[in-house]
């Protein structure tokens, strides 16, 4: 625990403290910090929702009862539309194409979007690269219509399920197992480590590998607790969370592969796309971008479809 | 050294008559206060999320609202007709059918108090009436309504899902099998007795009064099948349907439409000045006016009143949970223990322990929501299955129920019968032993717990 | 359940406690309805309404938070009362006065709690001091802008965006209106407390828990079915 005069970082965030990207770098934030700035800065982290979940959180930073968080981007809509893009459905090739694109200075301008509103965002940590599953094979955008999707409740990803014909069912992430395996909802979308973390494979007939969307997350504090630091110790926090990133980023890929292959082992079934197969799901979803242009920038989508095309 | 102040703060506090909600609450402010520099704010915000923030605890209203239509609108009745048509002509076969009727409403209830006062208002003036000591079947029954929460659906199951992440409808497989074999040895047990000290038995009215009360009780007994078909589906037929949360709604609506419309035991349509039962033709705007009926209003304000008072509890015990998470309690109890050497067997004894003490003075689900996420952590790394641990707990907080001082069912089983609370503490006493050897039987006998929800639902994943 | 009530005998009183226990009632019964039609649409017409889910929990906490007031003003909540049976009258008073006490501080703190959590949500201020409110906190940031995920704003959206948020329009319900529950229910609840003090102080109250109250129960239990 904390020593007397240090300055406490509690940094609460949703996931396993191990196994999972945001949960692993979590912890390696905390190992450094309380390493390197021993009798300056302790960090404790609470991972799994202990002390807050990712709805809770963002109002606790902002009545100075928690420092630091790490929720998806889909969670800041109140505070900034921008970060819609990143749920907008094949916006961006891969994870290489959305790392290119937050670290550009569009990426790096909308960490700042929420000032105004008293957040500033540190550092983009990614997940990966979403996938669909279903209790039925999904090939062709057709088979997805008239089924029950899970999806978080973001305006973005209810449009894009409407768009396939397919029903968005919003519903607390621990019900989702269940509720696949008994046919309440019949798919959902997320990332292979998700898929592996939470077993969604072992109830669904298989994964589809579209790459159709990224889930991400922002690392944020208040501007006013980043403010009240002693700028020296902020340089030196920001500094080793910057390196945590780049390290933690990197290694993504690696878990998103391992995590693919494990479900391959466990006897779980993925279904690969050819080019036409998956241009028909673009066919089908990317005409959602315009309803959300005037949120997110023609812009910032321009921006992005530049970098898409460079990889 | 903190925490036990802070615990000693919350015993002193329950001991002078403090309500519960606030003993716990007003602990974690002050401990809260004083040891750290979280705002009052965010008390407040734990008070509130308590409810918007925990999806699943909405369960808790809707089943007991679904009990309350189920015991004022005749369906506990028609379930003890049934039960007596079964096994009344048993030796000792009136207080047989009294647990049978339990396990029966508590397959439609989530609570353990309320199973006794269904089933006991009705089964306790019977048997005294058939000649059987008033002590004997205050015991009886006070035991057999613990089988409320152990039975699914289950409020504390809800609440114990709830405060570690584990699937809810997996806890309530898991009670299943255990929830039948407590009420098998509480039937053995009275049928023991019933023969040594020869107690009456009833008359068999053969099998056309089976059938009969069978029918009669149809309706109610149609909501476990709606239940589990929803909550589980039907293989090759249907899938499942809704969720266990909205599976208490659709029970809720359920219940109140067969108790209003069916069986008209309450609402516009039931017998009053002496005028008998109407029908839904003779009176067609029941089907607006029933929603604003008196009975209707006092039925729902009940479960209002019912849940209000949990739910206080619930979320102040959250609060605590929150002021000993914020503090790191949790890594330094399980730090303790695993350095202490424990393995399974030898903390499963000090969980039991634990919960029993805990049992004596505080609420089950209030309970559950502290203790809980204290052991949970240790359990997984000890390769305890969350499910067993979470079967055991239920266990633990049915023997909670029928001891002193707290014990909700030894309160609500003392007004049922008339007696005073320490005549219903020794009356329940030698079932309480049967319910004892049983705890020891699920702690030490896992494959009770995990069978039906592994073979249905596959093994647990722990994401927790 | 009810244990002692303060006979309301003005029409006021009785007025008073039929809103109460409507309010409750009928909050219990939406949360119910919205559930079960969401079930069936989905099930049925394999549609949703996406507010339902976050509606039914809001107005779960309205019915607990509106019902703890009412709660402390009918006895109902429980509590341990195996030592205030066996003691003597003397201190048994001693004992319910200090819960009495403890009850005060409790809504006292979560008064002030209740309001520095609701506070920047609806465009004021927040109170200074740790413990005790020792005026108002002109660093508090505007949070008027935080709105409920999924609740459409049903009316008078333009004069809540011209009220509290600046004149931006609000694109879903802002969160200072389910949240307003809070310093509400908070502010009741103390007021309640606040009475049953004095009621065991004027003699009129012997405790601040339900005690018999399987009798009570019971007896409810047996109108109703009558
Ligand atoms: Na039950
Ligand atoms: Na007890």
């Amino acid at each position: 625990s904390c020593e007397d005069g240090e300055i406490v970082v509690k940094f609460a965030h949703v996931v396993n403290a191990t196994g999972h990207p945001k949960g692993v770098a979590a912890d390696t934030l905390a190992g450094r910090v309380n390493d390197e700035m021993n009798g300056t800065m302790c960090m404790e982290v609470f991972p799994n929702s202990t002390l807050y979940d990712d709805d809770q959180v963002l109002e606790a930073m902002l009545q100075g009862d928690v420092q630091l968080a790490a929720p998806s981007l889909s969670k800041f809509e109140t505070f900034t539309k921008v970060f819609r893009i990143f749920d907008l459905p094949f916006m961006f090739k891969n994870v290489d194409a959305v790392d290119a694109f937050q670290t550009s200075e569009t990426g790096q301008a909308m960490k700042d979007s929420m000032q105004r509103r008293g957040l500033q965002g540190l550092q983009f940590w990614h997940n990966g690269m979403k996938q669909f599953s279903a209790n039925v094979p999904l090939v062709s955008p057709a088979d997805a219509q008239g089924l029950k999707f899970r999806v978080q409740p973001s305006d973005v990803l209810v449009a894009q399920m409407e768009a396939l014909g397919a029903s968005p069912q919003p519903m607390a992430f621990s019900e989702v197992y269940g509720a696949l395996q008994t046919g309440v909802v019949d798919g959902q979308e997320n990332t292979w480590s998700n898929i592996w973390g939470q077993k969604f494979f072992e109830v669904q007939d298989g994964t589809t590998e579209t790459n159709h969307g990224i889930i991400d997350y922002l690392v944020v504090a208040s501007v006013d607790w980043l403010d009240s630091l002693d700028p020296a110790v902020r340089d030196q926090f920001l500094t080793i969370l910057e390196e945590v990133t780049v390290a933690g980023n990197a290694a993504v890929g690696d878990l998103d592969a391992q995590a693919r292959q494990s479900i391959l082992d466990a006897g779980g079934v993925i279904r690969e796309l050819s080019d036409e197969e998956r241009q028909a799901w673009v066919d089908v979803m990317k005409p959602v971008w315009e309803q959300f242009e005037g949120d997110v920038g023609a812009d910032n989508i321009a921006a992005a479809q530049e970098i898409n095309a460079s990889m | 050294m903190q925490v036990v102040l802070l615990f000693t703060m919350v015993m002193g506090l329950l001991l002078i008559g403090t309500p519960i909600a606030v003993a716990l609450g007003l602990s974690s402010i002050i401990f809260l206060l004083a040891f750290s520099d979280t705002s009052l704010a965010s008390v407040a915000q734990s008070l509130y999320q308590a409810m918007e923030g925990h999806y699943t605890l909405l369960a808790i209203p809707f089943f007991i609202l679904a009990s309350s239509f189920m015991s004022t609108g005749g369906v506990a009745k028609r379930i003890i007709r049934f039960s007596i048509a079964c096994v009344g002509h048993l030796r000792g076969g009136l207080a047989i059918a009294g647990v049978f009727a339990c396990m029966i409403f508590a397959a439609l209830s989530g609570s353990s108090p309320a199973t006794v006062v269904a089933i006991g208002t009705i089964v306790i003036a019977a048997m005294k009436q058939a000649g059987y000591t008033k002590e004997f079947a205050a015991g009886v029954i006070c035991n057999a309504g613990t089988l409320g929460i152990l039975i699914p659906p289950s409020i504390v199951m809800v609440v114990y899902a709830s405060a570690t992440d584990v699937s809810v409808g997996r806890m309530f497989l898991a009670g299943v099998i255990p929830g039948l074999l407590a009420g098998f040895m509480l039937m053995v047990t009275i049928y023991v007795m019933a023969i040594v000290r020869d107690m009456p038995k009833g008359e068999w009215r053969g099998f056309g009064e089976i059938g009969a009360s069978f029918l009669d009780a149809l309706w109610g007994l149609m909501l476990i099948v709606i239940i589990m078909v929803g909550i589980y589906g039907i293989p090759g037929l249907t899938g499942a349907i809704f969720t266990p949360t909205e599976a208490a709604a659709v029970a809720s609506v359920y219940a109140f439409v067969v108790a209003v419309f069916v069986y008209r035991d309450m609402g516009p349509l039931a017998a009053r000045d002496g005028q008998g039962r109407k029908s839904l033709l003779q009176r067609p705007q029941a089907l607006v006016t029933a929603l604003f009926h008196r009975d209707t209003r006092n039925t729902l304000l009940d479960a209002a009143r019912l849940t209000v008072m949990l739910m206080f509890i619930i979320a102040n015990a959250l609060i605590l949970k929150h002021v000993l998470t914020d503090e790191q309690i949790p890594q330094s109890i399980a730090r303790a223990m695993l350095d202490a050497g424990f393995g399974p067997i030898m903390f499963l004894v000090v969980v039991n322990v634990i919960l029993l003490i805990g049992g004596q003075f505080m609420e089950p689900s209030g309970l559950i929501v502290i203790v809980a996420p204290l052991v949970f952590p240790i359990a997984i790394q000890l390769g305890i299955d969350p499910i067993h641990l979470g079967i055991i707990m239920v266990v633990n907080m049915e023997i909670g129920m029928i001891t002193p001082p707290v014990g909700l069912n030894l309160f609500v089983t003392s007004g049922v019968a008339g007696m005073s609370m320490m005549a219903v503490v020794r009356a329940a006493l030698p079932f309480l032993a049967v319910l004892f050897v049983f705890l020891i039987i699920v702690t030490y006998v896992p494959w009770l717990s995990t069978w039906l929800p592994t073979s249905r639902m596959g093994p647990e994943i722990i994401t927790n | 359940m009810s244990g002692q009530t303060d006979a309301a005998v003005s029409p006021l009183g009785r007025f008073v406690n039929a809103l109460e226990e409507m309010v409750i009632a009928y909050i219990l019964a939406a949360m119910t309805v919205i559930t079960f039609v969401n079930v069936v649409l989905r099930y049925v017409f394999n549609h949703t309404i996406l507010w339902g889910l976050e509606v039914t929990t809001i107005l779960f906490a309205w019915l607990v938070l509106l019902g703890i007031s009412y709660g402390f003003k009918r006895t109902a909540h429980l509590g341990v009362d195996a030592i205030l049976n066996i003691v003597g009258p003397g201190p048994k008073r001693v004992m319910v006065l200090l819960s009495a006490l403890a009850c005060l501080v409790y809504g006292g703190l979560l008064m002030k709690g209740a309001w520095d959590y609701w506070a920047p949500f609806a465009g004021y201020q927040r109170t200074e001091g740790r413990i005790i409110p020792t005026g108002f906190d002109d660093r508090t940031r505007d949070q008027a802008f935080y709105h409920t995920e999924q609740v459409p704003v049903p009316f008078g959206g333009e004069f809540l965006a011209e009220r509290f948020n600046m004149g931006e329009s609000y694109d879903k319900l802002p969160r200072f209106i389910p949240y307003f529950v809070l310093p509400f229910g908070v502010a009741l609840m103390l007021f309640r407390i606040i009475q049953a003090t004095i009621g065991v102080l004027a003699g009129r109250r012997d405790s601040l828990i339900v005690s018999h109250e399987a009798e009570d129960a019971v007896a409810e239990a047996r109108m109703a079915e009558n």
